[in-house]
């Protein structure tokens, strides 16, 4: 009698690699599922759970409860048409036997149906049920070709792309091994084990001798379980040196990271010379994580300690050697930065020779660049609202804010200028808040935004500068290329300005801007504009509190042709919060109703109407209206109450607009009332397009009545 | 063992994989990839294996001879095997192994390493290897160069001799280490570093390098558009010009180490010398293409 065969089975496929990128892991593992699950039920293959796992060394997949069938409803299939199909004998052509041989059907599974392109024959599949294993090859095959990471590379002939060099594939049904082709690898049944130093590969008959066989070398499979692991022996271990892992080791990255360089953890302290505590923290910091990819410890009071802990791949055999190595590897470094840190202390920042550095070929030097900035802290500070001292700091600031770029410091760790800035200000006994400018000046970047006013002046300054030199010399980012950072300074300035909510008057940061740059060549016509309207550009992908703005209402703000960037934003604000609102509505069709009129017209006037041209009640009634409640208006907009400025300007003139259109005709012979009509609408429309926004825009407009 | 053994050991353990072990490049270079050896032999579908001491300069690493780890001018030992092949992992390890160095007694591991020389436009993927957290390897399955993707992938193990020896002597100090019997490399390399380090960080004139890089760059464009108008000088003037993009590369490295390029001002920098790169290895492949061409014909004559 055959024996029996399972009906359920566990699928296991390990894809071996050489070591995959840490940051790679948890997406890959993610994939390996839910592309698993999609694929498994679109082949309609009945399973139960679908786990995946991973290491730098291997994706794993584990599917349980894998029918042992696949189970496909009956279909029908379309084929050539009759007339195609049969020969003017009545035989079966080419195409038809051709149709029938790439479906697996015969001659006696044909239907004819018609439709309105004529008959065509159907091949009626019946529903079928096939071994699983005989679909498994392929569908694995697409698992693996399918998935995706952010790098991928080729490494033989075959062209096949991955993260990494794929080694082996072992996949099993059970305990049958399947045979998936992949490149120019086909899979077995053995896995490897004993990381690069001692390799060796074992044959799995199982998922539970697979299992066996990694715990037996100490790998652990599952990522979440490893970084958990990871993230107690590390704690562990920071509280035998009697402090605490730096909480920045856990929230930049660094356990994920760890996490998927090893799959044995092994945890060692050791330490390093206190001297170097001498170092500011970022250095330190800087030299343990990135580096090293050790974790730093402090003390409960939050000052560093001279240890660290690292996490090996596999139990060492003689531990002490590898901590004395690291220890001295770690002292090395922080000597070398204690040596920068020095050396660049015995030259103030002011004295920081910027001359010799070059901005740009074109843009002069970070001396020049200094000086452009050091132009605008007039105009900025006067729309800030600077105090006189707050002012002479800001100054300061500026002077020194690019000193740390010629610091030895700064050379071997680039991401840490200003901070560096900082500290060398705080050395030299410059004032706090100078000194904190400094260091925020490059901010936002990486979700840190600048805390200080003076820092968030001064990263306005600095990105202003940036952005209208660049445009000058002809540079601008277009498309995703950006390669000096042009949108992101863009950003920048926005955000900056958004949050200390004080008034960017673009118009007044160029003047002097400009008087500064007169030593640039290449000057380019319409700076000015194109600076401004590309700041106001980013108001479209600006990170908007809720309710987040419709584009129609930011067209409307634009089209006001705002000089105020902060102001702009006011305004947009005012106005969504409005929208839907039937007070804007009637302001919009006051807007609406006053443009369509001077669209039509040959010749705008630019002027006021002339009261004493006036022909009937209904002109002089809404001059009246105008010319009494403009100032009630204007003093709303000016303290940018845009809510109650609109409603007041459309419960004045919706009215009296609505009469006097029904009643006065605008477009009469006589040029000169005409010209005087159309100055009155124009006077009407611009009290609130030029200073607020064209409503005309509106979306609203295009469903609303009121 | 000593530092002049440790080459002789790499050496013999890349020639006995088949490659050819030829001699540094006589001018200055920040890395063994710059050599055409390897710039040029990862182009193209010929295979190639090939090792090489090189001398390396990186004027900012300089440190006056004060740092056991640092130095302004160091060697490296590189191999490039075209096409890769499949155990080259285990291979490398295995020069570790020949080179005295116990695997067991140390942490090794491979970490991620997206390798790029913006300069050379060649990118790649791999890894650096750690020794026991300091980096000894980089290793590096090149996917471009000359801004062109490859068409059979290197292996590029690029070795720093210097390390290797120090994990191999179980020494700290990189001066400390003995070149040959009674000769160490601090009595032939301390005075050149610090004389190196005040020279590159100190007292090399910024004028006269950015004077260098615009006369280099110059005359490597030049060669390069000689090469093009003179077709009968067949086979171009791409090597001359590569020197000369080998130059330039040099008075950016000095310049930067004299604190002269901002970060704002690199990316123009390396763009410049990337074009040139990249005009190189578009003349090299042409010319390449030319000879396969040539040997086709010349193996099937019957075929005419």
């Amino acid at each position: 009698m055959p024996r029996k065969l399972p009906l359920e089975e566990t699928l296991l496929v390990e894809i071996g690699t050489e070591e995959l990128p840490a940051a790679y892991l948890d997406g890959a593992i993610a994939q390996l599922r839910d592309d698993g699950q999609r694929l498994l039920d679109e082949a309609h293959l009945v399973h139960g759970a679908v786990e995946s796992f991973g290491t730098l060394r291997r994706l794993v997949m584990i599917v349980r409860g894998l029918s042992a069938f696949q189970r496909n409803p009956a279909e029908q299939i379309r084929g050539p048409s009759k007339q195609v199909a049969f020969g003017p004998d009545g035989k079966p052509t080419q195409a038809l036997l051709g149709f029938l041989r790439a479906r697996g059907g015969t001659l006696g599974q044909l239907k004819t149906v018609a439709t309105e392109r004529g008959e065509y024959l159907h091949f009626l599949k019946p529903a079928s049920t096939v071994s699983s294993i005989k679909v498994l090859p392929e569908l694995i095959q697409h698992l693996i070709s399918g998935l995706r990471f952010p790098k991928t590379m080729r490494w033989d002939a075959s062209g096949f792309r991955f993260a990494r060099p794929v080694r082996w594939l072992l996949v099993l049904d059970g305990s049958t091994p399947v045979r998936v082709t992949v490149g120019r690898l086909t899979s077995g049944r053995v896995t490897r084990v004993g990381g690069p130093k001692k390799p060796k590969a074992v044959a799995v008959g199982s998922v539970s001798a697979y299992h066996t066989a990694l715990k037996r070398d100490g790998i652990m499979l599952d990522q979440q379980a490893r970084r958990q692991r990871i993230d107690q022996l590390v704690r562990t271990a920071g509280k035998k040196t009697g402090g605490v892992v730096a909480p920045e080791m856990i929230t930049h990255g660094l356990l994920d990271e760890v996490a998927g360089l090893t799959e044995r953890p092994v945890p060692l302290v050791g330490r390093f010379d206190p001297k170097y505590l001498a170092l500011p923290r970022e250095v330190l910091l800087a030299s343990m994580a990135k580096h090293q990819r050790v974790f730093a410890v402090q003390s409960a009071s939050g000052k560093l300690l001279p240890a660290f802990v690292a996490i090996l791949d596999g139990a060492p055999r003689k531990p002490a050697a590898i901590r004395a190595v690291m220890e001295r590897i770690l002292n090395a470094r922080l000597a070398d930065s204690l040596l920068f840190f020095e050396q660049d202390r015995k030259t103030p920042l002011k004295s920081a020779a910027l001359a010799g550095v070059t901005f740009h070929e074109k843009l002069g030097s970070m001396e020049d660049k200094t000086q452009r900035m050091r132009k605008l802290i007039d105009p900025l500070a006067s729309a800030w609202r600077l105090s006189d001292g707050e002012r002479t700091q800001l100054e300061r600031a500026c002077a020194l804010a690019k000193g740390d770029l010629v610091t030895t410091m700064v050379k071997e760790f680039p991401t840490l200028q200003g901070v560096m800035g900082k500290h060398y200000a705080l050395g030299d006994g410059e004032p706090r808040e100078v000194a904190m400018a400094i260091g925020e000046h490059y901010l936002p970047l990486a979700g840190r935004s600048p805390e200080t006013l003076l820092g968030s002046a001064l990263s306005v300054l600095d990105k202003y500068d940036t952005l209208a030199s660049y445009f000058h010399i002809g540079i601008e980012p277009t498309g995703d290329q950006d390669p000096f950072g042009l949108r992101r300074a863009a950003q920048g300035i926005i955000e900056v300005a958004w949050l200390v909510r004080r008034p960017l008057p673009c118009g007044a940061l160029f003047a002097p801007w400009q008087a500064a740059a007169t030593r640039l060549a290449h000057g380019k016509a319409h700076l000015a504009e194109q600076v401004k309207t590309y700041l106001l550009e980013r108001l479209y992908t600006f990170a908007w509190p809720k309710p987040v703005p419709t584009r129609d209402i930011i067209d409307a703000v634009l089209a006001s042709r705002p000089d105020d960037l902060v102001d702009a934003m006011e305004r947009i604000i005012s106005l969504t919060r409005f929208n839907g609102n039937r007070a804007l509505l009637k302001a919009a069709k006051v807007i609406e109703r006053t443009a369509n009129i001077l669209k039509g017209a040959k010749q705008i006037p630019q002027g006021e109407p002339d009261p004493s041209k006036f022909q009937d009640a209904l002109e002089g009634k809404l001059w009246n209206l105008l010319s009494t409640r403009r100032r009630d208006i204007d003093t709303l907009i000016a303290k940018q109450s845009y809510g109650e400025a609109t409603t007041l300007y459309g419960e004045v003139f919706f009215e009296p607009l609505h009469e006097f259109f029904a009643k006065v005709m605008v477009n009469v012979k006589d040029p000169q009332i005409q010209q005087n009509r159309l100055a009155l609408m124009r006077s009407i429309n611009t009290l609130y397009t030029d200073r607020v926004a064209d409503l005309s825009k509106l979306a609203i407009l295009e469903e609303g009545t009121v | 063992m000593n530092l002049q053994g440790l080459i002789r050991t790499l050496e013999s353990f890349w020639e006995r994989q088949g490659c050819a072990i030829v001699q540094p490049y006589d001018i200055e270079m920040g890395a063994g990839t710059f050599h055409p050896a390897t710039f040029f032999g990862a182009l193209g579908p010929k295979p190639w294996r090939v090792a090489y001491v090189q001398p390396s300069r990186r004027p900012t690493d300089g440190r006056y001879a004060e740092n056991p780890l640092r130095m302004q001018r160091y060697y490296q030992y590189q191999v490039l095997i075209k096409p890769t092949v499949d155990d080259i992992q285990q291979l490398y390890l295995k020069s570790l192994r020949a080179c005295g160095i116990r695997l067991e007694d140390h942490d090794i591991r491979f970490v991620q390493d997206d390798w790029e020389s913006p300069t050379l436009g060649a990118w790649g993927l791999g890894w650096e290897v750690w020794l026991d957290s300091l980096e000894v390897t980089q290793f590096t399955y090149f996917q471009q160069v000359g801004g062109v993707d490859v068409e059979r992938v290197s292996c590029e193990i690029t070795y720093g001799i210097e390390r290797i020896a120090m994990f191999a002597l179980g020494l700290h100090d990189v001066y400390q280490l003995p070149w040959a019997a009674g000769t160490s490399y601090g009595d032939l390399h301390r005075d050149t570093e610090r004389q190196g380090s005040a020279y590159n960080f100190e007292h090399a004139t910024v004028p006269f390098y950015q004077e260098l890089f615009q006369q280099h760059w110059q005359e490597a464009d030049r060669l390069l558009k000689v090469g093009q108008q003179h077709p009968e000088l067949k086979c171009g003037l791409l090597y001359p010009a590569y020197e000369q993009l080998l130059k330039c590369s040099h008075a950016f490295n000095m310049l930067d180490a004299r604190g002269a390029i901002s970060q704002s001002d690199r990316p123009r920098f390396v763009l410049r010398i990337r074009m040139l790169a990249r005009r190189c290895a578009d003349a090299y492949l042409g010319e390449e293409r030319v000879q396969q061409f040539v040997n086709e014909v010349v193996k099937a004559p019957d075929a005419a």
